[in-house]
């Protein structure tokens, strides 16, 4: 039960940092908060400008960063599993593009049509831009043996989805595109504590669900035809992970916009911390992970050229690129 | 008398609606070996895939212990009956260990946990295959004979009564081949397990069968005792080659050489 104990200890070490990257966030900043003025804020005994910024600014985006990186890694994980792909991820496979052209579309028809557009409308247009690029892909899948080619599938349907994604925006007035040009910036601002709770509930809803998926992916990963054999519904768990995938992509597609490399690079470090491929570890590693991942990231965004801010994907590109491509390098010399 | 465990009647299997092999009645009593025979497309793994319960019977039944195998529970046919797949296990960093807990899958509860009681089904599982010390090696860095043993001890700590083995000593050279086949031979005969496998090596076929099924044109050829299947040339006329038996070091060996003239590939 050696390894047991590491598990916990690397989990608790990551929810520590969790903690401590949270506390960082809403601390740093143009204008510095002092811990202590964070926990006055915090139970309402705060004033004055500090505790504003904090309880209506920082606190939420930071919190939106620690789910919504939580979800992504999450999501990433379960395609990598999915697929057997190690590259596998949201953004890859072109969940990302397939919502910012629901968004565009519902966007424009409002204004056509007149109708108010809802932040509950702009995140079921995403969740459905989602869902319909997770669908195509498992289409795809039945059809497409390899999975190497699967991947140039999902990336073709993600151009695809660009393409006609700009051949809309061509046609629209610049100022009735406004809010789609800001979503497709990538933003963990701008939250309310509404959107900061709906998001918390969904995202610790599908965590819970991936745990109790663990088991049945633990057979998955040994191969479909294996999982079927030892009594794995198959077609059970191809829809719950779909879903699951769908609704974590989707969520954060629909508040934060497009984060790239997260849901690829996150699995792969926390894989190589923890050193297993036990889904009942890696599915809180990865969670875990990907919030570790996001507040940093988002801490620099903020910080770094302050006080112009950068693209969230910006930052966690130039640290998230490197990491898959070692896993490209690394498994080209495994097979060699 | 042995009770038969495995039962085919008048069984059809293939994909969707084309039957691929038709007409298959046989039984196999518990404790024995039965192998599958026959050239490449002809059916193999069709009829495995079925045997699994993978695949609807397109026509008759298959059934085990006298139960229907594609109508049985999941989780009970899992009890029952284990499957080992030759190769497509992608894992980079999974020990032995874990692999063969995947087994116990039918007997965890909810959550996946293995209780004292599982984690003594592996280890007899990773003693029985002669596997305990590779337990803590990695996976995809041991040899392809260690592999196909620690995939079967992954099969056996699922604790079934019943085998399925798809061609599992095709990647494997000459001394992994024998020390499976001993293995498989000790299982059935000693332990009163069942295996229905499907092979491409017909000394081996010849030496571990109780039964053999021969395949060809979407049929069951012949179903026999080695000694009977093996006799006169119709294993030449099965695979459309010219065959020798050959006597070296106290033992047959079988030589073949393809027929002139077209051939079926």
């Amino acid at each position: 039960m050696q390894s047991r104990k590491r598990f916990s200890l690397i989990l608790a070490a990551l929810a520590a940092l969790v903690l401590v990257l949270l506390a960082l966030n809403v601390c740093i900043g143009s204008v510095p908060v002092a811990l202590g003025d964070v926990l006055a804020a915090l139970t309402g005994s705060g004033q004055g400008t500090q505790a504003d910024i904090v309880m209506s600014l920082r606190l939420p985006r930071a919190l939106t960063a620690l789910f919504l990186g939580g979800a992504l890694a999450l999501a990433g994980y379960l395609m990598q599993t999915f697929f057997y792909n190690p590259i596998a991820g949201p953004f890859v496979l072109g969940v990302s593009s397939s919502a910012k052209l629901a968004l565009a579309l519902v966007m424009l028809l409002s204004l056509r049509q007149g109708w108010l557009l809802t932040s509950p409308v702009m995140i079921a247009a995403a969740f459905a831009g989602s869902m319909a690029s997770m669908g195509f892909v498992l289409l795809l899948s039945r059809r497409v043996d390899s999975v190497s080619m699967l991947v140039v599938g999902g990336m073709m349907v993600g151009y695809i989805c660009s393409a006609l994604t700009d051949f809309i925006v061509t046609f629209a007035a610049d100022s009735d595109i406004v809010n789609l040009h800001n979503w497709s910036r990538g933003s963990f601002s701008g939250m309310s504590w509404p959107d900061v709770g709906t998001i918390a509930l969904v995202v610790s809803l599908c965590f819970l669900a991936a745990l109790f998926l663990a088991k049945a992916i633990g057979a998955w990963q040994m191969g479909e035809s294996y999982a079927a054999s030892v009594g794995v519904n198959l077609k059970r768990i191809r829809l719950l992970i779909v879903l699951l995938v769908g609704i974590l992509a989707g969520i954060s597609a629909a508040y934060a916009g497009p984060v790239s490399f997260v849901g690829v690079a996150t699995p792969h470090i926390v894989r190589r911390l923890l050193k297993t491929e036990r889904p009942g570890v890696l599915i809180p590693a990865c969670s875990l992970g990907g919030a570790v991942f996001c507040l940093f990231c988002d801490l620099l965004a903020r910080t770094v050229l302050a006080p112009t801010e950068l693209a969230i994907s910006t930052v966690t590109a130039v640290f998230g690129a490197p990491v898959v491509l070692a896993v490209v390098i690394r498994r080209r010399r495994g097979q060699a | 008398m042995k009770r038969d465990l495995l039962k085919l009647e008048d069984l059809a299997a293939g994909y969707g609606s084309r039957v691929v092999v038709d007409g298959l009645t046989l039984t196999l009593p518990a404790g024995q070996i039965m192998t599958l025979i026959g050239p490449n497309g002809a059916g193999k793994s069709t009829i495995l895939k079925t045997l699994a319960g993978e695949l609807a019977p397109l026509g008759g039944t298959a059934l085990l212990d006298g139960k229907n195998i594609y109508r049985m529970q999941r989780r009970e046919r899992a009890l029952q009956m284990a499957v080992v797949l030759t190769g497509g296990i992608r894992t980079e960093s999974m020990t032995c260990r874990e692999i063969v807990e995947k087994g116990r899958y039918p007997h965890t509860g909810t959550m996946g946990r293995l209780t004292p009681k599982d984690q003594e089904a592996v280890a007899r599982a990773l003693a029985a295959t002669r596997s305990a010390g590779l337990a803590d090696r990695i996976f995809s860095r041991i040899s392809d004979g260690q592999r196909q043993r620690v995939l079967l001890a992954c099969a056996l700590c699922q604790e079934p009564r019943f085998l399925l083995l798809d061609e599992p000593t095709s990647y494997l050279d000459l001394h992994g081949k024998l020390e499976f086949m001993e293995l498989l031979l000790r299982l059935c005969h000693e332990n009163g397990m069942t295996a229905v496998m499907s092979i491409h090596e017909l000394d081996l076929a010849r030496k571990v069968s109780d039964q053999i099924l021969c395949i060809r044109d979407g049929r069951a050829d012949r179903i026999g005792k080695p000694e009977d299947v093996f006799k006169g040339g119709y294993i030449a006329d099965l695979f459309d080659v010219s065959l020798q038996t050959m006597q070296r070091f106290g033992m047959e060996y079988l030589c073949g050489q393809p027929q002139e003239g077209e051939s079926e590939e």
